[in-house]
């Protein structure tokens, strides 16, 4: 078996951890000294001995350098170190186990110690204990059993009474005995008659017996409850007796930890050593150890105090962050305990164990270098003469290893060190080495620590490491000075600009790091991101503005220019490139060429150069007329060919799938992708360099055309404006759903000027030059949007604060140079100038306000979505696919059955959804192949051969959907073909040209051709076993959390509606909030073409307050009588649709929370009820009517209490038929609005997920995380492949309840100690652990990470064998016996 | 500008503690319908006949990886190469260069989750886009 590559033989491979609790007899058998010592050194002697049994004892090993250590006699980098012990005076609580001490004292008898639990439970539950192996359902059965015995009260063996247990902060237990038991029990009153005669003879005493009944359990009781606990209950505390015992969790005996991790420091500066904290508090508690056993027969008190004391302190030790009332907490200075030691970012799990320091690694200022290859990466020579790989000498390479050696460590291609093979684990330096010799010397098997060389592979990494394309291998370039320099088209991924960044450069120390980070890690293999499947390195900036302007239909070149341009490709690889001119555009007076020439002859040099490309698509700005488009916004690309269109972003940048390079990267690999990027790179740069390509002032000047036209919008937008703040104050304005008349207003402002801006923006768009040098970027997508220019030249527009315009921060005013309560939209924040014609200082200040906001933002959300990563990471990093094709854990637990349903890579989607761009691939099939001496096939015959190619034994590996869309789409095409035969048809005497037949042709072999590729590229599709798709997914939802801005509110269909939106609702899905900020209950209706009868429903649901359909509310008194009138107002509530009546609303009176008699209230006509204050009650009858006259408008008369608000949400019915309504309910309550009549029960949902699964259940409320996850990124234009958030859904909830992505999910969902220890909570969960006895196994990826082993994901799920190539079995030789010639012949009658 | 620090202990708290105990009943529920259940013995350590391998038959590009990586080293350690070089005398591509050809002599052994294994020969892989 091929087990990882190791240098050394001594590695033992470590299987699982098993936490325990040490008992007192374990520490002393692990211990090498008994520690009582108080004082650390001898005292008189000026050498700084540390004193014999003390806490320094040299017997635990050493600190110090020139000291070895008494125990093993190695020196500091040698001894592990030795524990010493120390015995406590009086026993006390463990601070880490002092919550499961509680737990055992309530689940037993304080009498008996047995567990508190009936018989007949007992044995059942003691089954099911020592069954469990699962941490996850030992942690649920320890609660349930906790939850049971807390029920009990009277113990079932010793009839003992028992009561409710408690902690005393900082470090007692009470128990309170008859906190369950009535007053006046006997119980009681028995316990009580014990003191009387105490209290006969001392009266005082009577004071001081308090009622309730509260004993304090001090350890040493505890410790002797624990030990008589009987062996068989022990299954029932969920411990396992062979690796902790609950006695053991009372200390009576410490362990010293090693010298070497509590190392004193000798001081330089004055005398005496400065002391680790452990080495302090253990002499600390040493001295109060001393002090107990000196006073054992002093006064109780005062033992009792020193006990205290040392309590304390031995629990500082372990945890110094406990909490301590004040007077005893002794003005400790902080110190560091041993929990303090391990948790948080800097703690032995996430700073030392997590994550390591390196050797071989580098790290500088980066710069751009558009002539290095995509995957190359510039290093410097200082830097490459400082990192080394260890090449092993080769037949292959001796030669080149001795001249490295030759050239030693100063001269670039040299070598460090070498390590011969005789000699294992000793390098030499070639500094001070005769290096001819040592050349000379060389023999195979030596190990040369040569420089960093051309072409070595190294891995490249920019903080923060969002996602997997944050770190890949690039091929080392060595370069003069003194930054790293990479290819700009690998910016997006790493996130890097060139404003001072800093990036980091790592160099793989053997043959396997290399080969993976080569193939797993490489830019080429990363071209794509996993997100969506869209490109994620490609051409940015000046290759986009220099590809864009030469590939204007204006741009021609003459001969010497042409060749110029085409020849700048020639380097690297590419040298020795023939490169075939085409033939020029334009024949006379001239020879030229034009730019989409030279453009296509850089995509595919020659005619031998495989790569053709076809790719048919519009850009943004398309218009209409396709390759007649008059932005040139149709781009066509055919066989390699630029055959129209001008490229932009969206061709040959980031982010996109009809782009170039992807194209070609499908079709012909990574490889010539990564390539033609880089030609397109040198060439878009060499063209600008010679075209030139400035901005300047004169860019950014308005001309009069645009400046009156800006005014004319501006004139008629505050025109509009002035008109709303006209109606307001009329009163006129219509009032949004659910709006008051103000924030309709605000609403109907801030569209109409955020409608000015753009306007002015289109209006720029169409006065600019199609020089103008920022146009030209805002088109070609480098640099700078619409909005940029039109805020530059037209009009900044509209300054936001929290999505709304500049609120007040005087007096009803934005600022004082307006007047009150002016809603003008100057005063609010509208900056009608330009960057260019500058800002007033009003204006300016609206403008930092905003700008101010945005810094706050981004502030705010690095944080958050860090964290919002770390989570999502640290919960789905070991889901992987299994070669079964399940999605499991590390526990092999099922997540998914198929990864994302189809089991496809969403790295390898080409459409929006599906595998395959079928549309673009048969346009590449048929221009690949034309097979011009093959006839058209006729649309019938199109479906039925490939019907019949499809139901081939071939295909059966195709998914039924894909299928599907193959066969919809055949049919599709053949429709198209008939169509088109039948319109040429139509002519029937007419002789048929030959060019009839390229009209929608498609040949058999190209038919068969395209269905096998379609089969190829479904195939390689599919998902790769051993992916770790958790990571993936991970990434893939954080990542793009960074890029949302952070609160953001949107309006749902309907004004009203807000909800949260951005990184906010991110949190509240992944958390599983119980209530989220805004939930909102999209019902359907029955009948639900009808705007009255939704408004019934809208009643049915909607909360209706009394006071709200009353005309008025009425005292009236009378000589005999005095009563409450309500006078109904029908007609509103006629309006509102709301089903009461005088009776109904009696019933809602009566059964409110005013507890109005039946009688009291009488409904005297259709409008009018008549309320009468209550004569029985003891107030009087003046003050009843009051609350009541106030408290009665409050009633709900009709709707769901918890429902405020409903409204009816149109929906727009695009195909002409009647609009369609739905409800949007604001509110928690779907069971109730399910239950509503008239609303369709089957199809409503909210978007609260725990809502939905508690009515729904579990399957729902995967649904809707996916739907609502789904829903918020995409409203911020991000897309991520539904097949992440299908993970992250079926994760959160394959538990059978939601499970947030928080310390509390992720401890229900993950069984590792480890990988919990190093999430949060790190000390809670290792004692936890060690009290059950928890075995840990490594399997998980932080296991693995933390105990330095290769983890069981990619590239670990498998391992490799040597083949034998053996011969045959062995041949059977023949026996010399065996031979019959070789016997005595029988002499046959010789005795006869 | 680059490693923003922040400190998830601190972030976390916000949320709200949630009531743990809420549903352990489903929990202990489920776990008795479990034990109703028959255990399907595991293929632990046993080996999938070759008729009977279900795992894909391309090689994914971690057995590439690993595979490449393994000859690679032990190309560097002066182990036998099976193919023709001309020049090349970077281990790594010479290991390229086997597998193009399928003469790597290595086993991958493919455990599927039940513990079982099949074991497929590098000349029975098909190896695509290399």
């Amino acid at each position: 078996m091929k087990e990882q590559y190791r240098e050394t033989d001594v590695v033992r491979n470590i299987l699982e951890i098993q936490f325990g609790v040490l008992s007192a007899q374990d520490m002393q058998q692990l211990s090498h000294v008994h520690v009582v010592a108080q004082e650390l050194y001898q005292s008189g002697s000026t050498a700084r001995n540390p004193a014999p049994h003390g806490v320094l004892d040299r017997h635990m090993g050493t600190s110090q350098k020139d000291v070895t250590c008494e125990t093993c006699a190695k020196n500091l980098s040698d001894c592990i170190g030795h524990y010493g012990y120390l015995d406590l005076a009086r026993p006390v609580y463990h601070v880490g186990y002092f919550k499961n001490t509680i737990h055992i004292l309530q689940n037993i008898c304080k009498i008996c110690s047995h567990v508190l639990l009936k018989p007949k439970d007992k044995g059942t539950l003691c089954e099911q204990a020592k069954r469990i192996n699962s941490y996850l359902q030992k942690k649920a059965l320890y609660k349930r059993i906790n939850e049971l015995c807390k029920k009990m009260s009277v113990c079932p063996y010793c009839t003992a009474q028992n009561g409710i247990v408690k902690k005393l902060p900082p470090l007692k237990i009470v128990h309170e005995k008859f906190r369950t038991v009535k007053k006046g029990d006997p119980i009681i009153t028995d316990y009580f008659s014990q003191f009387d005669t105490a209290l006969e003879y001392n009266k005082d005493l009577e004071s001081q017996l308090s009622s309730t009944v509260a004993e304090f359990l001090n350890p040493s009781q505890v410790l002797d409850l624990f030990e008589r606990i009987p062996l068989v209950d022990l299954p029932l505390l969920c411990m396992d007796q062979r690796f902790s015992h609950p006695k053991d969790l009372i200390l009576t005996r410490l362990l010293v930890p090693p010298n070497c991790i509590r190392p004193s420091v000798i001081s330089e500066l004055k005398s005496g050593t400065n002391e680790d904290d452990i080495t302090i508090m253990l002499a600390e508690i040493i001295f109060l150890n001393n002090l107990i056993n000196k006073r054992s027969a002093g006064k109780v008190q005062s033992i009792q105090d020193s006990w205290e004391h040392l309590q304390l302190h031995v629990a500082f030790i372990m945890n110094s962050e406990i909490s301590v009332p004040h007077d005893l907490s002794m003005a400790r200075k902080s110190s560091r305990g041993f929990v303090q030691r391990l948790k948080g970012k800097q703690g032995r799990f996430r700073g030392n164990l997590s994550g390591k320091r390196v050797d071989f690694s580098s790290r500088t200022v980066i710069s751009p270098d558009p002539n290095l290859r995509i995957n190359e990466v510039g290093v410097p020579v200082e830097v490459a003469k400082l990192l080394s790989y260890p090449e092993k000498i080769t037949a292959h390479n001796i030669n080149l290893m001795r001249q490295l050696v030759r050239n030693g460590p100063d001269v670039h291609p040299g070598a460090l060190f070498v390590e011969p093979r005789t000699t294992p684990g000793t390098k030499k330096s070639m500094r001070y080495v005769n290096r001819e010799r040592m050349a000379a010397e060389l023999k195979q098997g030596d190990i040369v620590e040569r420089h960093l060389m051309d072409g070595d592979i190294v891995l490249y990494n920019r903080q923060p490491s969002l996602h997997k394309m944050s770190i890949m291998s690039h091929r080392v370039r060595v370069l003069p000075w003194r930054t790293f320099r990479f290819n700009e088209c690998v910016c997006t991924p790493y996130n890097a600009d060139f404003d001072g960044d800093e990036m980091n450069l790592h160099v793989p120390q053997t043959e396997e790091a290399r080969a993976e980070a080569l193939i797993l890690m490489g830019v080429t293999s990363n071209l794509v991101t996993p997100r969506h499947g869209a490109l994620i390195i490609g051409a940015t900036q000046d290759f986009l503005t220099g590809s864009y302007l030469l590939t204007q239909k204006d741009q021609f070149f003459d001969k010497e220019h042409a060749c110029a341009l085409v020849t700048s490709i020639l380097a690297g690889k590419e040298a020795s490139y023939k490169i075939d001119l085409p033939a020029p555009a334009i024949m006379k007076p001239q020879q030229l060429w034009t730019g989409k020439q030279i453009f296509s002859a850089i995509i595919r040099p020659n005619k031998k150069f495989p790569v053709l490309c076809n790719l048919i698509t519009k850009r943004k700005d398309y218009t209409k007329g396709e390759e007649l488009c008059s932005n040139e916004a149709w781009v066509i690309i055919r066989n390699s060919e630029l055959l129209a269109g001008a490229l932009d972003k969206s061709l040959l940048g980031s982010g996109s799938k009809k782009n170039i390079f992807y194209v070609i990267k499908k079709d012909y690999g990574d490889i010539y992708a990564a390539d033609c990027m880089w030609r397109v790179a040198r060439l878009s740069t060499l063209f600008l360099m010679n075209h030139g390509f400035s901005i300047g002032i004169g860019d950014v000047m308005p001309g009069t055309g645009l400046l009156t036209r800006k005014q004319e919008l501006l004139d008629a937008g505050y025109g509009k404006c002035d008109e709303f703040i006209g109606q307001l104050k009329e009163g006129t304005l219509h009032c949004q759903p659910g709006c008051s008349a103000e924030e309709t207003l605000e609403q109907l402002i801030l569209k109409e000027l955020s409608t000015i801006r753009d306007k002015a923006g289109k209006a720029c768009v169409m006065e600019l030059h199609k020089t103008n040098a920022a146009l030209i970027m805002a088109i070609s997508g480098s640099k700078g949007s619409f909005i940029n220019i039109s805020q530059m030249i037209a009009c900044v527009g509209q300054q936001a604060i929290g999505g709304k315009r500049v609120p007040n921060g005087f007096e009803d005013r934005a600022l004082p140079h307006y007047d009150r309560h002016s809603k003008i939209p100057a005063a609010k924040g509208f900056v009608s100038n330009s960057f260019f014609s500058g800002m007033t200082p009003t204006e300016f200040i609206f403008h930092t306000m905003a700008g101010r906001e945005g810094l706050v933002d981004t502030a705010v959300k690095t944080s958050e979505t860090g964290y919002m990563q770390r989570r999502l990471v640290k919960s789905l990093e070991d889901l992987y696919v299994a070669y079964d094709m399940t999605v499991r854990n590390s526990t092999q637990d099922i997540i998914q059955f198929k990864y994302g349903g189809d089991g496809l890579d969403p790295t390898e989607m080409e459409g929006s959804v599906g595998p395959i761009d079928l549309e673009r691939l048969l346009e590449h099939i048929r221009a690949k192949n034309p097979c011009s001496e093959e006839d058209p096939l006729t649309g019938s015959d199109i479906i039925q051969l490939a019907d019949k190619y499809l139901a081939e034994d071939l295909f059966k590996e195709l998914s039924s959907e894909f299928k599907k869309e193959l066969k919809t789409f055949m049919e599709k095409f053949s429709k198209r073909v008939d169509k088109i035969r039948s319109r040429l048809g139509r002519a029937k005497n007419r002789k048929i040209f030959p060019v009839e037949r390229h009209l929608e042709r498609l040949t058999f072999t190209q038919l068969v051709n395209f269905l096998n590729a379609c089969l190829d590229r479904y195939q390689s599709a599919v998902m790769e076993p051993g992916t770790a798709v958790g990571a993936l997914c991970a990434q893939s939802i954080g990542e793009p959390g960074t890029q949302m801005t952070l609160k953001t509110f949107h309006f749902a269909g309907v004004a009203a509606m807000n909800i949260t939106l951005g990184v906010p609702r991110i949190l509240e899905i992944i958390n599983a909030s119980r209530s989220i900020s805004t939930p909102i209950i999209t019902a359907k209706l029955k009948c639900d073409t009808d705007p009255e009868k939704a408004r019934q429903v809208k009643g049915r649901i909607e909360k209706t307050l009394l006071g709200e359909v009353c005309e008025y509310v009425e005292e009236v008194f009378l000589p005999d009588d005095c009563f409450l009138l309500l006078k109904l107002a029908m007609d509103r509530i006629r309006l509102l649709k709301v089903e009461v009546d005088a009776h109904s609303i009696k019933y809602a009176i009566c059964t409110s929370k005013l507890k109005i008699k039946d009688s009291d209230v009488r409904v005297e006509s259709d409008t009018i009820i008549t309320v009468r204050p209550s004569r029985t009650k003891a107030s009087a009858m003046y003050y009843q009517l009051q609350h009541l006259k106030q408290h009665i408008t409050k009633v709900i008369i009709k709707g769901l209490p918890s429902v405020n608000r409903a409204v009816i949400n149109q929906i727009d019915s695009s195909s002409g038929g009647a609009s369609r309504y739905e409800l949007l309910v604001e509110g928690d309550n779907l069971q109730e609005v399910i239950a509503t009549y008239g609303v369709d029960g089957t199809r409503c949902t909210s978007n609260n997920t725990y809502e939905v699964f508690a009515t729904l259940g579990i399957e729902a409320a995967r649904a809707t995380v996916i739907k609502e996850i789904t829903a918020t990124m995409e409203n911020h234009g991000l897309s991520v492949d539904h097949r992440h958030v299908m993970l992250l859904a079926d994760l959160m909830t394959c538990r059978g309840q939601v499970l947030g992505i928080t310390r509390h999910g992720l401890s229900k969902m993950k069984e590792s100690v480890l990988m919990l220890a190093s999430f949060e909570r790190t000390a809670d969960h290792l004692f936890d652990a060690a009290y059950h006895g928890q075995s840990n196994p490594i399997k998980g990826v932080s296991d693995c990470i933390i105990m330095g082993k290769p983890m069981n994901i990619g590239t670990g799920v498998f391992k490799l064998l040597h083949k034998h190539t053996r011969d045959n079995k062995l041949k059977k030789r023949n026996l010399i016996f065996d031979h019959p010639d070789m016997h005595i012949p029988a002499m046959n009658g010789a005795w006869s | 500008m680059a490693d923003e620090e922040f400190d998830g202990d601190d972030v976390g708290d916000e949320f709200e503690e949630v009531e743990e105990d809420e549903n352990l009943d489903d929990l202990q529920e489920g776990e008795e319908d479990e034990n109703q259940m028959e255990l399907v013995p595991a293929g632990e350590g046993h080996q999938v006949p070759q008729q009977k391998r279900i795992t894909t038959p391309y090689m994914t590009k971690y057995e590439r990886a690993r595979v490449l990586g393994t000859r690679a080293l032990q190309i560097a350690m002066c182990a036998p190469v099976m193919v023709e070089i001309d020049g090349e005398s970077d281990p790594l591509q010479i290991a390229a260069k086997e597998l193009r050809e399928r003469k790597i002599p290595i086993i991958i052994r493919r455990y599927l989750p039940d513990g079982s294994y099949e074991d497929w020969g590098i000349d029975e892989l098909i190896i695509s886009d290399f």
